[in-house]
């Protein structure tokens, strides 16, 4: 059983690779300006990154902060992780890692 | 305790993934994990002691030199710091220089490996 965390660093569209990814058990967690998915619509949209069927979404709450949001501007889908919450993610929770 | 493997290839100075690696060791270390650190391409900026802290200004020399402190390993692309000029006296102390062969024995020999590509 693959369990898989991808890392989302961009607001770039990062699909191609992102949709091509399968996993038994994925988590996506966005970091730098990937923070971006968790907080900003497009034409009144979600972005298509929280759209991959079956993922749970994290997204690290120090890139965050360091972009002027809080866990209130987050995506109802998405959990608002600390470095060490990353740390067990990774270790506890996801099997491997890729960084997007 | 587990063993985390990082390997960052990062961009230059200010690069956000450099940074977030360096945090993410100490959040692994504060775990009591144990963390390894290859340091490739333009991250071999790191292997050069003495850079100032400007205000403003992205610095990690301080970070690094504390998580080298804490029992992190951390090692740079021998090859990747000769062709940008950084030599062996250049490198701040407990920092190691090695070949692409030591990044490839820890990742086989870790639990967990996250391999962080350029930007």
């Amino acid at each position: 059983m693959m369990k898989l965390a991808v890392f989302l660093s961009d607001w770039r569209r990062t699909e191609d690779s992102y949709e091509r990814i399968k996993a038994d058990k994925l988590g996506v967690i966005l970091v730098g300006n990937g923070i971006y998915h968790a907080v900003m619509k497009e034409g009144g949209k979600d972005s298509p990154v929280l759209s991959k069927a079956g993922a749970s979404f994290y997204v690290l709450s120090d890139d965050l902060e360091t972009r002027g949001f809080s866990a209130a501007n987050v995506n109802t889908k998405v959990k608002v992780v600390s470095y060490g919450d990353v740390v067990d993610l990774i270790m506890n929770d996801y099997e491997k890692t890729a960084w997007l | 305790m587990a063993v985390l493997t990082i390997g960052a290839f990062p961009s230059l100075v200010g690069s956000m993934t450099l940074d977030f690696s360096f945090k993410l060791a100490e959040a692994a270390i504060a775990k009591g994990h144990k963390v390894n650190f290859w340091l490739s391409g333009n991250a071999v900026m790191m292997a050069k002691k003495g850079q100032k802290a400007f205000k403003d200004y992205s610095h990690i020399e301080k970070r690094m030199m504390e998580l080298l402190g804490k029992g992190v390993e951390i090692t740079v692309c021998e090859a990747c710091a000769e062709a940008r000029g950084y030599h062996k006296e250049d490198t701040p102390a407990g920092m190691k220089r090695a070949s692409m062969d030591w990044y490839l024995a820890k990742t086989f020999n870790s639990e967990r490996v996250l391999h962080i590509g350029g930007e």
